[in-house]
C-alpha cells in the first residue's frame, strides 16, 4: 500500500473535471470532491470502471474543488450524484436525498481530529489561541464544523480565536500544511489521518492528535431528492449497496480502506446538526 | 635586501633561469586571473538565467494566489515546486503580499505566515545582479510579484551556489597546479638555453682573468663558428688581450729603461765629477816627471793621485752599482744612501743647490727593504725635487723609521708639483702623453712595496713623504 493508492496533489482534477461538461445521453455523472477523496488517477479508474461495470453503462466522475461546488452541481442536475459531506447533506436536508453511507471499520461513523506538529506542546483547542489554523473547507464537517462548534461552545469564533485560518480544500492538504509548519494546527477528517497514517506514515508522523470528536456520521453518497425516483437513480443505489460484492467494487472499497456502502439513515447525522445549531447559536 | 644583494651574486644562468620563472609566474597569475574572471562571468550568466527562469515560473504561478492572499496555495504551489524540482540548487523561497507580509515560504518555520519578509530581503539582489563572486555559498535573489502590471508581493528565493564556488576553486587550483607545472619546467628549459647561449660569454668571463689577473687570449678552436656577433667578440677580446699583454711589456721595458735614464741625466754631473780632478791628476803626474829628484814632492803628488784615483773609482763604483742593483737581490743599508749622495750631490752642486742629508736610521732598520727600489725611489725623487727647486734652492732628503715604517721624505723649495705631474705620482690614471715616466714609476715601486705617498705644499715647500712598511718591528 502506498500514497499513490491513496491520494496525490490535485493535478489531474482539470483532466478528470473537464469530460463532465459534455454530457452523454447514457452517461451517469457522479460528483466527487479532493476535500475528501484526493485524485489519485488509480482510485479514481478503479471508482469509475466499478461503477460502470456495475450500472452497465459509462460513468463519470466529476471533480469539483469545494463542498460547495459539488453540492451546487448536484442541485442544479450537472451531476446526477455526489459523495458529499454530513454538514452540506444537512444544510441541504430537504433537496437532498441519502443514497448510502460508506462503513468504515464496521461502522458508519467517523471522528473530526486537531491535529498540530508532533514537536508542539499544545494539549487541546485553548493552548491554540492566536495562532495559524488550517481547515480543509467551510462546508466541511470534520475539517471545519467540529472546531468550529469547538470554539463557539468556548464562546469563540475561528476569525478571532486564531491570528489567521486558511482553507486548503483537503484533508491531506491540512496535514501537509501542519506538518510542514505553515499552521501550528489543523482540523482534519479522522478517517483521512487514519489512512494517510498508513500509507503515508512519513506525513502523518510529523502531526499529532491533540483532541477527537465524537464519532458522526460519515460522508454520505446523496442525489437531489425530486429525482430519487428516477430508474437511473436506483440503480445507482443499488448499486452502490452492493458494491463490495463484485470484484471490481471490492478493490476499489479495498483502495479506500472502507468496508462497504450501507443504506443510510438521516439519524446518524444528527451530531453533525447539534453542532450545526451550536455553531449556528454562537 | 639582503637576499636581493645577495641575488646579484648568483650566476647568470641562475638568475635568468629564475627572472625567466618570475615572470612566468606573473603572466600565468595574470591569464589565471583572466580565466577564472571569464570562470565567474559565464557562471554568473548561468546562474542569472536560472534564477530569472525560477522566479519567472514563481511569478506566473504564484501571482494570483498572492493577489488573492491564498495562504495555501502559494504554500502548496512552493512545497510542490521544491519536490518537484530536480537539482538541489533552490534552497528556500519565501512570498509575501504587497506589504511585505509573509503569505507562505517553502520552510514555514523559517519565515512564518504573517511575519516580516525584510529579514530575508536585507542582502537579497534582483536577478540580474546574482553572483557566486563573492564566495558565499548561499545567494538570496529578491524579485517583484506582478499580476496584469500591479505589484502584489514580493518573492526571495535562497540558492545553493556552492557547487559553483567548488568549480571556481577547483579551476583555480588546476590553473594553480598546471601554471607551477609551466613555470618550473619553463624555467629549467631557460636555465639550459641560457647556459648554452651564455657559453660564451662564460669562455669570456674565464679568460678576463680572476680580479687583478692579466686577461689571456681564447685559443681559436673555442671560438663558436656559429654565432658571428659573438665570434666578433671574443675575436676582438683577443685582439684587447694582446694589446694589454703588449703595453704592459712595453712598460716594464720603459720602467727599466728609467733607471739609465736618471743617470743619463746625471752624466753631464757626473762627467764633470770625473773631469775636475783629471786636471789635478794630470798637473800631479807633471810635478812627478818634473821634479822626479826630489821625493816629497814625488810623495806628495802620488798623494794627490791617489785621492784623486780613489775618488774616481767610487764614482764608478756607485754607477755601475746603480747599473746593477735591480738583479742583485741586496737588502738596503746606509751605503746605499752615500751612494745616492755620491751621485746625486754634483747635480746640486752644478745647479747651485744646497742639498741637506738626513739618514736618522739604523741598518737593521732599513734592511728590512730590498735595496734596489728604494734607491730607484729615493733617486727619482731627488732627480725631480732638484729640477723643480730653482738654481740656488734647497734639496733634502731625511729617512726616519718609525714604528713598523720607513719614511722617505724628499723636499725642495721649488713650485710644487704640476697636476699632471700629481696625476702620475699619486692616482692609477692613465699617463698623459708627453710626461715623464720617473714619478709614475715611483707609484708603482712604491705599490710594489706595499707603501703609501703623501704629497705636502706648505710655505714655499715641497714635500714628498713615502712610507714603505718594514718586516720587524724596531724602531731607529
Amino acid at each position: 500500500m502506498d500514497r499513490r493508492r491513496f491520494i496525490a496533489g490535485t493535478a489531474a482534477v482539470g483532466a478528470l473535471a473537464s469530460p463532465a461538461l459534455a454530457r452523454g445521453a447514457a452517461t451517469f455523472r457522479l460528483g466527487l470532491t479532493p476535500v475528501f477523496l484526493d485524485n489519485d488517477a488509480v482510485v479514481i479508474e478503479r471508482l469509475r470502471s466499478a461503477f460502470s461495470e456495475a450500472m452497465g453503462e459509462p460513468v463519470d466522475l466529476i471533480q469539483r474543488r469545494t463542498y460547495q461546488e459539488i453540492t451546487a452541481s448536484i442541485l442544479d442536475g450537472s451531476v446526477d450524484a455526489a459523495w458529499i459531506c454530513g454538514y452540506p447533506f444537512l444544510q441541504h436536508r430537504d433537496g437532498l436525498s441519502l443514497l448510502g453511507v460508506p462503513v468504515w471499520r464496521g461502522r458508519p461513523l467517523y471522528q473530526s481530529y486537531l491535529i498540530v506538529r508532533e514537536d508542539d506542546a499544545a494539549a487541546g483547542l485553548g493552548d491554540l489561541r492566536g495562532d495559524v489554523h488550517a481547515f480543509s473547507d467551510p462546508d466541511s464537517n470534520s475539517g471545519f464544523l467540529v472546531t468550529a462548534s469547538d470554539l463557539a461552545r468556548m464562546g469563540e469564533a475561528p476569525e478571532r480565536f486564531f491570528a489567521r485560518s486558511i482553507f486548503t480544500y483537503g484533508h491531506r492538504n491540512v496535514v501537509r500544511a501542519v506538518a510542514g509548519g505553515l499552521t501550528r494546527s489543523g482540523s482534519v477528517d479522522g478517517y483521512v489521518w487514519e489512512t494517510l497514517a498508513v500509507v503515508e506514515p512519513s506525513l502523518t508522523g510529523r502531526t499529532r492528535v491533540v483532541a477527537r470528536s465524537e464519532w458522526l456520521g460519515f460522508p454520505p453518497f446523496a442525489a437531489r431528492a425530486d429525482r430519487a425516483a428516477d430508474a437511473e437513480l436506483r440503480r445507482f443505489g443499488k448499486v452502490l449497496l452492493g458494491l463490495d460484492a463484485t470484484p471490481a467494487g471490492r478493490a476499489a472499497l479495498d483502495l479506500l480502506f472502507l468496508d462497504r456502502i450501507a443504506p443510510g439513515d438521516a439519524t446518524l447525522f444528527d451530531g453533525i446538526a447539534a453542532r450545526m445549531a451550536e455553531a449556528a447559536a454562537r | 635586501m639582503t637576499v636581493l644583494r645577495r641575488f646579484g651574486t648568483w650566476p647568470i644562468t641562475i638568475r635568468l633561469a629564475l627572472a625567466s620563472a618570475a615572470l612566468m609566474v606573473l603572466l600565468g597569475l595574470v591569464a589565471s586571473q583572466q580565466v577564472l574572471s571569464t570562470l565567474g562571468r559565464l557562471q554568473d550568466a548561468r546562474l542569472q538565467e536560472y534564477a530569472r527562469l525560477h522566479v519567472e515560473g514563481l511569478t506566473v504561478a504564484l501571482g494570483p494566489f498572492a493577489l488573492h492572499k491564498d495562504v495555501w496555495e502559494v504554500y502548496d504551489t512552493l512545497d510542490r515546486a521544491r519536490t518537484n524540482s530536480s537539482g538541489e540548487r533552490i534552497l528556500f523561497t519565501v512570498v509575501s503580499d504587497e506589504r511585505g507580509r509573509v503569505l507562505a515560504a517553502t520552510d514555514p518555520l523559517r519565515a512564518p505566515v504573517d511575519s516580516s519578509i525584510a529579514d530575508f530581503t536585507g542582502d537579497a539582489v534582483p536577478v540580474s545582479e546574482v553572483t557566486a563572486a563573492n564566495g558565499a555559498s548561499v545567494v538570496r535573489v529578491m524579485a517583484p510579484l506582478t499580476v496584469q502590471g500591479r505589484d502584489v508581493g514580493q518573492v526571495v528565493t535562497e540558492l545553493d551556489v556552492s557547487d559553483l564556488i567548488d568549480q571556481r576553486r577547483n579551476a583555480a587550483l588546476a590553473l594553480l597546479a598546471g601554471n607551477a607545472l609551466a613555470t618550473l619546467t619553463l624555467a629549467l628549459a631557460g636555465y639550459f638555453v641560457v647556459a648554452r647561449m651564455l657559453k660564451p660569454v662564460e669562455l669570456l668571463a674565464h679568460h678576463m682573468g680572476e680580479a687583478g689577473g692579466a686577461p689571456h687570449p681564447i685559443p681559436d678552436d673555442a671560438i663558436p663558428r656559429s654565432d658571428s656577433v659573438l665570434a666578433r667578440l671574443l675575436r676582438n677580446f683577443n685582439e684587447m688581450a694582446g694589446a694589454i699583454t703588449a703595453r704592459s711589456e712595453a712598460e716594464r721595458r720603459l720602467a727599466e729603461r728609467e733607471r739609465f735614464v736618471s743617470l743619463g741625466r746625471l752624466s753631464s754631473s757626473l762627467a764633470h765629477e770625473i773631469n775636475n780632478p783629471l786636471g789635478g791628476l794630470l798637473n800631479a803626474t807633471d810635478t812627478i816627471r818634473s821634479y822626479a829628484e826630489r821625493p816629497e814632492v814625488v810623495r806628495e803628488s802620488a798623494d794627490l793621485l791617489d785621492r784623486g784615483l780613489r775618488h774616481l773609482r767610487d764614482v764608478s763604483r756607485a754607477i755601475l752599482e746603480e747599473n746593477r742593483v735591480d738583479r742583485s737581490g741586496r737588502r738596503l743599508s746606509a751605503a746605499d744612501f752615500e751612494d745616492l749622495r755620491l751621485l746625486f750631490e754634483p747635480e746640486t752642486i752644478r745647479r747651485r743647490q744646497r742639498l741637506a742629508w738626513d739618514i736618522g736610521c739604523c741598518d737593521e732598520a732599513l734592511a728590512s727593504l730590498p735595496s734596489a727600489p728604494v734607491r730607484q725611489i729615493a733617486l727619482n725623487l731627488l732627480l725631480n725635487a732638484s729640477s723643480a727647486a730653482p738654481e740656488g734652492g734647497e734639496v733634502s732628503l731625511g729617512i726616519r723609521g718609525p714604528d713598523g715604517v720607513l719614511d722617505l721624505a724628499v723636499a725642495d723649495d721649488g713650485p710644487g708639483l704640476s697636476d699632471s705631474a700629481r696625476a702620475r705620482l699619486m692616482s692609477e690614471a692613465p699617463v698623459a702623453p708627453g710626461g715623464g715616466v720617473g714619478l709614475r714609476l715611483v707609484r708603482d715601486l712604491v705599490a710594489g712595496l706595499g707603501g703609501t705617498i703623501a704629497y705636502d705644499r706648505s710655505e714655499g715647500r715641497t714635500e714628498i713623504t713615502v712610507s714603505l712598511p718594514r718586516r720587524g718591528a724596531g724602531s731607529c
